[in-house]
């Protein structure tokens, strides 16, 4: 503002008292000569405007907005990061189906092919993404069974974790760790009704209830159905199976919960004693609220794993910095603030490197032997969409 | 002695143009018939359109061929049997849906009209003084955000919720009824909807002729044949008006029952937030059950006038 009042006091007195053999400079012209030496400056702050820094518009996670982990990418890559907080993959999916305004998408692994199958994607840049052969090769088999075409990976696994159950260690005794103890009132000595809660989503929920009746019902084919495909393929039999044993769960649950904060908020409140969970939530609760109630188990019939997945937009002026960028969500650096962010750990073990002894413990490396008890999560087929969404209706309504 | 002139030139033009019908109702109506066509016709006419189209499975795009099978998924198929003598009928999770709203927003309009009704008639009795302290008194809380009130509901609520902690303490809890659940989402709407009724009934029983009642009395009418006789019937357009604007929202509610209803309330705005923009996401079907909705409140409301004139909602 100040500025603005000296020039003006200037231009006045250039026009009152104009000194012999002086340039004469009129307001209107100053004004014009301002205003373009402002545009073209604004324009050199604009990024790509003068050719300076790209802006790269990434729709994901809101772990992925907080401040350490945008700067450590804005150190590394020479473009400038701008984040559009999500809460849900399929939010993340219309999103970029319904305009081009994002050169990125993090969604969970089960909607990348949604993506692809859409034509909203292009194949990994691997020459760019130099980290991706860096992560477990476990991650990448998942990237060949869910989302390759032609030989072309079509997302980088960036972190990732599993659901179990989590348990009130006060109320609820040791027990051999199985999905039972959600369906089956006398599985363990506690009285658990209305202290049990469940994912409210069907993409969490439902293979819960398959897992159980694969053993329950000692058939297998419920697990082939989340294991053998790029996609769940249940049967509608199965999927009528299934909508019965959570509709006969129902009366016997605290309800559904699908928030993380609401969850933790909940499970300390002690509103019920079995909460079917994430690690990271677990963790959370553990890490700030001296929780060492809480113990987290990975039921003996296997647990369903999430890796979340960039992916980068077809429609994007810069796919290169947008590979650059996803490169850096992995490497060790950036990828240890977004494991701390998020206690979720990286899908590159080395980035369990950066972390400090006690972080590592939590959310670092694991044994890559484990992952045979993990099953990632999938879309549900196309063939059965329709009767799986209207079984999970029914078990809500 | 110009400027004067044109501003007088200018003054008569605007007021000869006013003067014409056609330029005086533009002015007049045109901003509000502008609104009301962008942004109330213009969305219900698209979604009115979508929910005969259909959703590609594979790109979730919306596909332009007219089908009725939105409307058809939404009362057949169902599962859920419910039988009365030898009838026997299997209800869908939107039949269901919408059978549980008006359930809960009949309970929470009724409950609102029965705490309101005896307030709003003291209020309309007090002196001018009393009747500011009072109706401050009572709309203080709902300055308050209505997602700041729903939350704080929320703390009450639940195994170990205020109300069943304190329950507890003496020995009697926890009670099941002061759980998540339908309970607390008809507390909860009550709540919030309670002002409406409340401001509703106040102007109906404002405007009523309290010599009225006194003669009544007078003539030996007992409190009950006044109430019944005069009072009521006086106020019906008001506990008609006070009804519709308690109902109709609480039929569509979506915040209370997110958070009071821990996942297992599933009225039809949850299904239809599920279907727009949950995981189960398919515009059609959501754009479908919508339509029913408005349609079936249109039918309502429809049934309400018949008996009620427009004009006189809101007073006597």
């Amino acid at each position: 503002m100040s500025h603005n009042n000296e020039l003006t006091d200037d231009t006045d007195r250039t026009t009152g008292g104009r000194l012999p053999g002086s340039r004469s400079v009129s307001r209107r012209a100053y004004l014009a000569g301002a205003g373009a030496a402002a545009t073209l400056a604004s324009a050199g702050c604009m990024g790509e405007g003068g050719g300076g820094t790209p802006t790269i518009n990434v729709i994901t996670w809101n772990d992925f907005a907080q401040d350490p982990v945008v700067e450590s990418v804005e150190e590394n890559v020479d473009a400038t990061v701008e984040i559009t907080s999500s809460t849900s993959s399929t939010e993340m999916f219309q999103q970029m189906n319904q305009s081009a305004d994002f050169d990125i998408a993090v969604p969970n692994n089960n909607l990348v092919p949604r993506f692809l199958n859409a034509e909203l994607i292009e194949p990994v840049d691997t020459d760019t993404v130099g980290n991706y052969g860096d992560i477990y090769q476990k991650f990448r088999d998942f990237v060949g069974q869910q989302f390759t075409q032609d030989g072309n990976a079509y997302g980088v696994p960036i972190r990732w974790g599993w659901y179990g159950y989590a348990y009130d260690t006060r109320e609820v005794p040791d027990h051999e760790p199985s999905y039972n103890i959600m369906f089956e009132d006398d599985y363990v000595d506690t009285d658990l009704d209305g202290e049990v809660i469940m994912y409210d989503e069907a993409a969490k929920t439902m293979p819960v209830a398959a897992l159980y009746l694969a053993e329950e019902e000692d058939d297998p084919s419920y697990r082939e159905a989340l294991t053998e495909n790029d996609r769940m393929t249940f049967t509608e039999d199965q999927i009528q199976s299934m909508r019965d044993l959570l509709i006969e769960q129902k009366p016997s649950l605290e309800g559904y919960i699908s928030s993380d904060t609401t969850f933790i908020q909940q499970f300390q409140q002690g509103n019920f004693l079995v909460g079917h969970s994430g690690r990271n939530e677990v963790i959370r609760l553990q890490e700030n609220q001296d929780a060492d109630w809480v113990e987290f188990v990975v039921p003996q019939e296997g647990a369903m794993a999430w890796y979340e997945t960039a992916v980068v937009s077809q429609d994007s002026d810069n796919p290169e910095v947008a590979w650059e960028v996803v490169n850096e969500y992995i490497a060790p650096t950036t990828g240890a603030e977004l494991a701390r962010q998020g206690k979720s750990p990286s899908c590159n073990p080395n980035v369990a490197d950066e972390l400090e002894e006690s972080e590592a413990e939590l959310y670092g490396r694991i044994d890559p032997e484990r992952f045979e008890q993990f099953i990632p999560f999938k879309d549900i087929d196309p063939d059965v969409q329709e009767p799986y969404n209207a079984a999970w209706e029914e078990v809500k309504a | 002695m110009a400027a004067p002139d044109r501003d007088e030139t200018l003054r008569a033009a605007l007021v000869r143009g006013l003067s014409r019908r056609r330029t005086g109702l533009g002015v007049t109506a045109g901003p509000g018939a502008i609104w009301i066509v962008l942004l109330l016709i213009a969305p219900l006419a698209f979604m009115t359109a979508v929910s005969f189209a259909s959703i590609d499975s594979v790109t979730f795009d919306i596909v332009w061929e007219p089908t009725v099978n939105n409307y058809r998924d939404l009362v057949v198929g169902g599962t859920s049997e419910y039988s009365l003598g030898p009838l026997v009928y299997k209800a869908t999770a939107f039949e269901k849906a919408v059978l549980l709203s008006y359930a809960i927003a009949t309970v929470a309009t009724v409950l609102c009209l029965v705490f309101a009704f005896p307030l709003a008639y003291v209020m309309a009795r007090l002196d001018d003084r009393a009747f500011k302290i009072v109706i401050y008194l009572v709309l203080l809380p709902f300055f308050t955000m209505y997602l700041v009130r729903a939350y704080s509901w929320r703390l009450m609520f639940g195994q170990s919720g205020v109300l069943n902690q304190v329950l507890g303490a003496v020995g009697i809890g926890p009670v099941a009824a002061f759980e998540f659940g339908v309970p607390a989402v008809i507390v909860g709407l009550t709540h919030a909807y309670f002002p409406y009724m409340l401001i509703t009934l106040y102007a109906s029983l404002d405007g009523l002729d309290f010599s009225l009642i006194e003669a009544a009395r007078d003539l030996g009418a007992s409190r009950v044949d006044v109430i019944r006789d005069h009072i009521i019937p006086l106020t019906l357009p008001g506990i008609v008006g006070g009804s519709l604007f308690v109902f109709v929202p609480s039929v569509g509610a979506f915040i209370t029952p997110q958070i009071l209803g821990q996942g297992k309330v599933q009225m039809i705005g949850i299904l239809i937030e599920q279907r727009a923009i949950g995981e189960a996401t398919n515009a059609a079907t959501a754009s479908a059950a919508s339509m029913a909705v408005v349609f079936s409140i249109v039918v309502a409301m429809f049934l309400v006038f018949r008996y009620v004139d427009l004009d006189e909602l809101g007073g006597v």
